[in-house]
Order: C-alpha cells, then sequence, then structure tokens
C-alpha cells in the first residue's frame, strides 16, 4: 500500500502515518454576529504538514530538525498525544482516529512508552512506585509490579536507587527511571523527546546506549537535534517547517 | 480475572494516593498539605468544642450531680423531675428498705435522700440552700454533687440516737454564706448545726447552693422522721438487671437508670441540641468550602501531573481516583488533628470556666468525638468531590510541556 510520497505501510509496519497534517488555530473561530460584523477567521500555523512515514520494529527513526520544524508534534500524533488534522496514523493495523479518547489513552498505555526530555516523574513517589504506576493502572498485582519495576531500574542501573524519590536523583538517574517507566508495560514503540537535552555528555552517552538496547524488540522513534543521539538512528527524518526535507539512512548518517 | 484485575487497580490507586499525601506532607510539599489540613483540624475542633459545649449542657445536671446507677422515685403524674419535686409521694420506713436493699446482690452502696430546700442563716446571713438527708456509707461517692463520705457512716442519730449536727456544705453555699468548717449555722429557723466541711470539689450543677445532712437528723427538723420519710433512693450497682429487683420493693414507684435519666435531659434541652447541629452545619459547609478551595487550587497548580498521567495512559476515572484518595486522605488527617485538638479545646473551656465563671466544668469530652470528628472531616471531602472531580477533569488532558 504506497501513499503519495513513496512510503509504504507494510504489515510489519508498528507504526505508520500517512499524509499527516496538523494545523493549530490561533484563537477561536468567530461566531455568527461575529463573522457579519466583518471578523476574519484566526490565523492557523501549520506544524505538520503532509508527512508519512512507516516505522519497524527494531528501528530507531530519528527526527531532526530546528526548534520549531515539527517534530515534536509529529512525535505526538505517533503516540497518539494528539490528533491529526488530517491524514490517518495506523499503529499495528488499527487506525487511531477511530478509537474513542478512553480508547487512545488505553492505547498509550498498552503499546506506546513515552520518555519526555522534562522527565515528568511524580515528586512524591519512590523511583519504584513512579515505574510501576502504569501496572497500576493496567490492574497488575502488587508483588508483581514491585518485581517488574524493580527489574527495570536494575537493568538501567538504578537498582541501589529504588526508593529513592526524583528530587534525590541526577538528571541522568531521572531520565534512565523515566525510561524504566515507558517500557514497564512492554510496549511496541518508544517515542523521546529530547532523551538528552538536559543531560551532559557521559550520562547522555549511558541513556543512548540504553535506547540501544530497548530497540532491540521494539520501535523507537527520537525527536532531536542533538547529533550525537541522532548517530543512533537506524534512519532519520529532517523537517523543515513542518515537512520532511531530507531522509537519510544509517549508512549515510554515520558516514 | 477481571475483577481480580479492577480489584488490584482500586487498591493499587489508594495506595498510590495515600503514599502521595504521605510524601507531599512529610517532604515534597510540606507547608501546601499542613496549610490544607491545618484548616480542616481547626475546624473540626471548633466542632468538637461547641459539641462538647452543648452536650456538657444538655446533660450537666445529671452528670454533675453523682456516680449513682439507679434512682427509685415514686411514680407520679407531676410534669416536675423527680430530682427537684418536693411535693409528690414520698417513701416511708426508709431506713429499714435501704438494710434491705444493700443486701441484694450486685448492690454496692445505696442511701434514702429527703431533699428539701430550706433557710441556712449564718453569720447574719441567711440563704436559700438545697438541703439532702442521706445515710453515708463508703461505698457510696456523691449525692447532689456533694461528698457523702464527709458525713459520719451509718447514720449515728438513727442507730444510735447519737446526733452529730453534722452538715457539708457545697462551695458556692459556703461563699454565699460566708462560714467555714467549724462554724455553726442555724438549719429552718431552729435547728442549729456545725459545718463539719466544705466540699471544695462539689459538683453540684449550675453551682446551686446545696448542703448535706444525716438523713434521721433531717427528718427531725423537718418532721418526716415520724414515717421515716424519704423522696427517693439511690443505688450504685455492679451488675446490670438489678433494677427489676429494686422495682419490686416499693409497688408504686419505678426505677431509673442512669441513660434514662441522661436521655431525658437530653431530650429537654432543645437549645443544646440546636447549639450542636447548628456547629455541625456551620463547620461542614465552612469545611467543605475550604477543602474545595484550597484542593481546587492544588489540581490547578498541578495539572501538569494530571496531563503526564494521561499521556502515560492512565484514564480519567483513575486520575478522578487518585484526586478523590489524597483529598479524602487529608481530610481524614485534618479530621484526626482536629479532634484531639477539639477534646483539648473542651479542657481549654472548662479550666477557664472553672475559674472564671462556674464552680464545675460546662463542657464534656468523650473518646467518641474523634470518631465523630473524623467523619465530619471526610464528609466535608465526599461533598468537595463533586467539584474537585469535574477541576481535575477539565485540566486533564493534553500534552505535557
Amino acid at each position: 500500500m504506497a501513499n503519495s510520497h513513496g512510503q509504504t505501510s507494510t504489515p510489519s509496519a508498528v507504526v505508520s502515518a500517512s499524509d499527516v497534517r496538523k494545523v493549530y488555530t490561533q484563537g477561536s473561530n468567530p461566531g455568527r454576529i461575529a463573522r457579519a460584523l466583518g471578523r476574519s477567521p484566526p490565523p492557523t500555523i501549520s506544524a505538520v504538514d503532509t508527512v508519512s512515514l512507516a516505522v519497524s520494529q527494531e528501528e530507531i527513526v530519528g527526527l531532526a530538525g530546528p526548534s520549531g520544524s515539527g517534530k515534536s508534534t509529529l512525535l505526538h500524533i505517533l503516540a497518539g498525544l494528539e490528533h491529526p488534522t488530517e491524514g490517518t496514523v495506523t499503529f499495528q493495523g488499527t487506525e487511531l482516529a477511530a478509537l474513542s479518547r478512553r480508547g487512545r489513552t488505553r492505547h498509550r498505555l498498552e503499546h506506546i512508552g513515552i520518555v519526555f526530555q522534562h522527565f515528568h516523574l511524580l515528586n512524591s513517589l519512590s523511583a519504584r512506585a513512579n515505574v510501576a504506576l502504569p501496572l497500576v493502572e493496567l490492574g497488575v498485582g502488587k508483588r508483581q509490579r514491585r518485581q517488574r519495576a524493580t527489574d527495570l531500574l536494575e537493568r538501567v542501573g538504578l537498582g541501589d536507587r529504588i526508593t529513592h524519590r526524583p528530587g534525590e536523583l541526577s538528571g541522568g538517574e531521572r531520565q534512565r527511571v523515566a525510561i524504566a517507566r515507558a517500557l514497564v508495560t512492554d510496549p511496541a514503540l518508544v517515542v523521546a523527546d529530547e532523551p538528552t537535552g538536559e543531560l551532559d555528555t557521559d550520562t547522555g552517552r549511558t541513556i543512548l546506549q540504553e535506547f540501544q538496547r530497548v530497540a532491540e524488540n521494539r520501535a523507537v522513534v527520537l525527536a532531536s537535534h542533538d547529533r550525537e543521539t541522532l548517530d543512533i538512528c537506524d534512519r532519520l527524518l529532517r523537517l523543515r517547517d513542518g515537512s520532511i526535507a531530507d531522509r537519510t539512512s544509517r549508512g549515510e548518517i554515520t558516514g | 480475572m477481571r475483577l481480580r484485575r479492577l480489584l488490584a487497580r482500586w487498591v493499587g490507586l489508594i495506595a498510590v494516593g495515600t503514599r502521595q499525601t504521605a510524601s507531599r506532607a512529610t517532604a515534597t510539599a510540606k507547608q501546601r498539605v499542613w496549610f490544607s489540613v491545618l484548616g480542616v483540624a481547626v475546624v473540626i475542633a471548633l466542632l468538637i468544642t461547641v459539641t462538647g459545649l452543648g452536650i456538657g449542657l444538655a446533660t450537666g445536671a445529671t452528670v454533675a450531680d453523682d456516680d449513682l446507677d439507679y434512682w427509685i422515685v415514686p411514680e407520679t403524674e407531676s410534669p416536675d423531675s423527680p430530682l427537684v419535686a418536693t411535693d409528690d409521694p414520698q417513701f416511708g420506713s426508709v431506713h429499714e428498705t435501704n438494710t434491705q436493699i444493700r443486701q441484694k446482690e450486685g448492690v454496692e452502696g445505696s442511701t434514702p435522700v429527703l431533699s428539701q430546700v430550706h433557710q441556712i442563716e449564718a453569720n447574719g446571713t441567711t440563704e436559700f440552700v438545697l438541703i439532702n438527708g442521706v445515710i453515708n456509707s463508703p461505698e457510696l461517692d456523691r449525692v447532689s454533687g456533694l461528698d457523702t463520705d464527709l458525713l459520719a457512716s451509718n447514720d449515728p442519730y438513727y442507730t444510735a440516737d447519737d446526733w452529730t449536727g453534722e452538715l457539708v456544705l457545697s462551695q458556692s453555699a459556703a461563699e454565699t454564706l460566708s462560714v467555714s468548717a467549724g462554724d455553726s449555722v442555724t438549719v429552718a429557723g431552729n435547728s442549729s448545726f456545725t459545718v463539719t466541711a466544705i466540699d471544695d470539689h462539689s459538683r453540684a450543677s449550675g453551682g446551686v447552693p446545696s448542703a448535706l445532712l444525716q438523713l434521721s437528723e433531717f427528718q427531725a427538723v423537718t418532721g418526716a422522721g415520724a414515717d421515716d420519710q424519704a423522696d427517693q433512693f439511690v443505688v450504685r450497682a455492679d451488675s446490670p438487671g438489678v433494677d427489676e429487683e429494686l422495682a419490686e420493693i416499693y409497688p408504686q414507684s419505678s426505677v431509673n437508670t442512669r441513660g434514662e435519666m441522661m436521655a431525658s435531659d437530653t431530650e429537654d434541652s432543645e437549645l443544646s441540641l440546636s447549639l450542636a447541629l447548628t456547629a455541625f452545619v456551620v463547620s461542614l459547609s465552612i469545611g467543605t468550602l475550604f477543602v474545595v478551595t484550597t484542593s481546587g487550587l492544588k489540581i490547578v497548580t498541578d495539572r501538569q501531573q494530571l496531563t503526564v498521567l494521561s499521556a502515560m495512559g492512565v484514564s480519567v476515572r483513575s486520575q478522578l481516583q487518585l484526586v478523590g484518595t489524597q483529598t479524602l486522605v487529608m481530610t481524614a488527617i485534618g479530621g484526626v488533628i482536629g479532634s484531639i485538638g477539639g477534646l483539648l479545646g473542651i479542657r481549654a473551656v472548662n479550666a477557664v470556666a472553672v475559674r472564671t465563671l462556674t464552680a464545675e466544668p460546662i463542657a464534656v469530652s468523650h473518646p467518641l468525638f474523634v470518631g465523630y470528628g473524623v467523619g465530619v472531616a471526610l464528609l466535608m471531602g465526599l461533598l468537595s468531590l463533586p467539584i474537585l472531580l469535574a477541576v481535575a477533569r477539565r485540566v486533564s488532558g493534553g500534552v505535557p510541556q
């Protein structure tokens, strides 16, 4: 199934976007009276403009581009956090637009792991409780939750920090907790927005190694403008003004 | 299986909400949480204090009176309380009957009581005093708020024709008459008695001037000795069910338990009930508005957290459950602290009252008040929930910044 940009939504694709557009309106549309009085519609901004891509399992796709190019918006659309104004997003054969609000929330819980630039951990909970939180929503028993969260924290090298609250952890440690939280439901797709944006170089490298491990049996999409981060990607899409300006494969990235 | 997952989710969310509140209260948002908790606590403390005052006023006459368990009173159509009505039928041969009562199983002590209001004159001052004639025994404690142990035991004038001339005065009576222990007073215009003791700890209700005399000596003064009369019996017992045996002693008498006397007094006190009810309604309203305001502001301030939960896939319903749990935990903590504060408030009110206004405590405290306070605090939380959940639903969702 080919689209207008020649991207193929193959059955093996974990997530695919087809001719996706996202337009934001600045302000509200005028009512009937306001229109009659000559008030013009509010200006719009096109954050993502007719973008298509497909991400397969065990693939890391990077989204690059300057600030305001639409990286984060495209990431949010792929994660089901935002609705595209036009186009479709399909996740393992299911069109996200067909899901209700509750359905999309459930979809994110079961299939998507999100790593935010600012970590967004709950400060009042320990590292382990933060990681285990999605499992609470899934109705997993306490013992299993604790075990799974502990295993993941040990895997990211935080076995001795499980009872620490985020305020007691360094930036790198918090990001690793966020990664563990994103992985705890064993999602098919992990999206990360500027995952090393707030970290020093050494810590950033450790985090990137973690992402490479994460991608062993799932799809990963990273949005970043950090060269070192983008170096770990199998494919790189450069966005400019909401459109894909350039596509680069792994050989071309490292070359 | 589905039920088990549902249960695990419910329990898990409650645990997370509780842990979050505890953590905020002790580490991450101490000031904000304690401000909310203390707001609830102050309201509950005031509620408990006013309720204690209301109940104290309602039951004061009985609570302050005696530590006795049963009252045997003649059956009467009079609307007056048997404790103060003086024109009602009286019991006869009360000394003999009292001996029979004391021999009954389960009875620790008893006395007939002859109650009349008479003038007592001392140092040129005359005052009407409620005088009770009693037979002291070691098992008795207080009658009409006065310690019976301050009289010689077993009514010596009746048993050995030995006139003691003893008279015990309440603090308020002694102050009014300006007498102290050892002074002579004249009772009912013609009989001289000696003040053997002034009961500093008298708990006579409302500071009414009162006095205790040996029963037979008081009968001699009032002319009730001919038929050995008294108005009622008070009985201390250590086992329930004694009332049935007591009821058989005089055919036309009724036996009241302490609970019946207190209930009767409470029912009669509409003012006190209104006071307690008003305190309840005002506290509930103010407390609920306070919880809505503080918790609502907290939700708006922490909306990023709800957005993150939503992005992670936590449903709106679960987010609302977290908000609800946190609100109820916060109000429950406020309820416990407030209830304890209220009990301390009652102590303070009583201390001030005894020092400045009355001779005895005016407010009542009871451990059940803690349960009452926590219950009202939780009710505040429950009443706040619809608004808080609406606020939470409104700010939830979107993309974390």
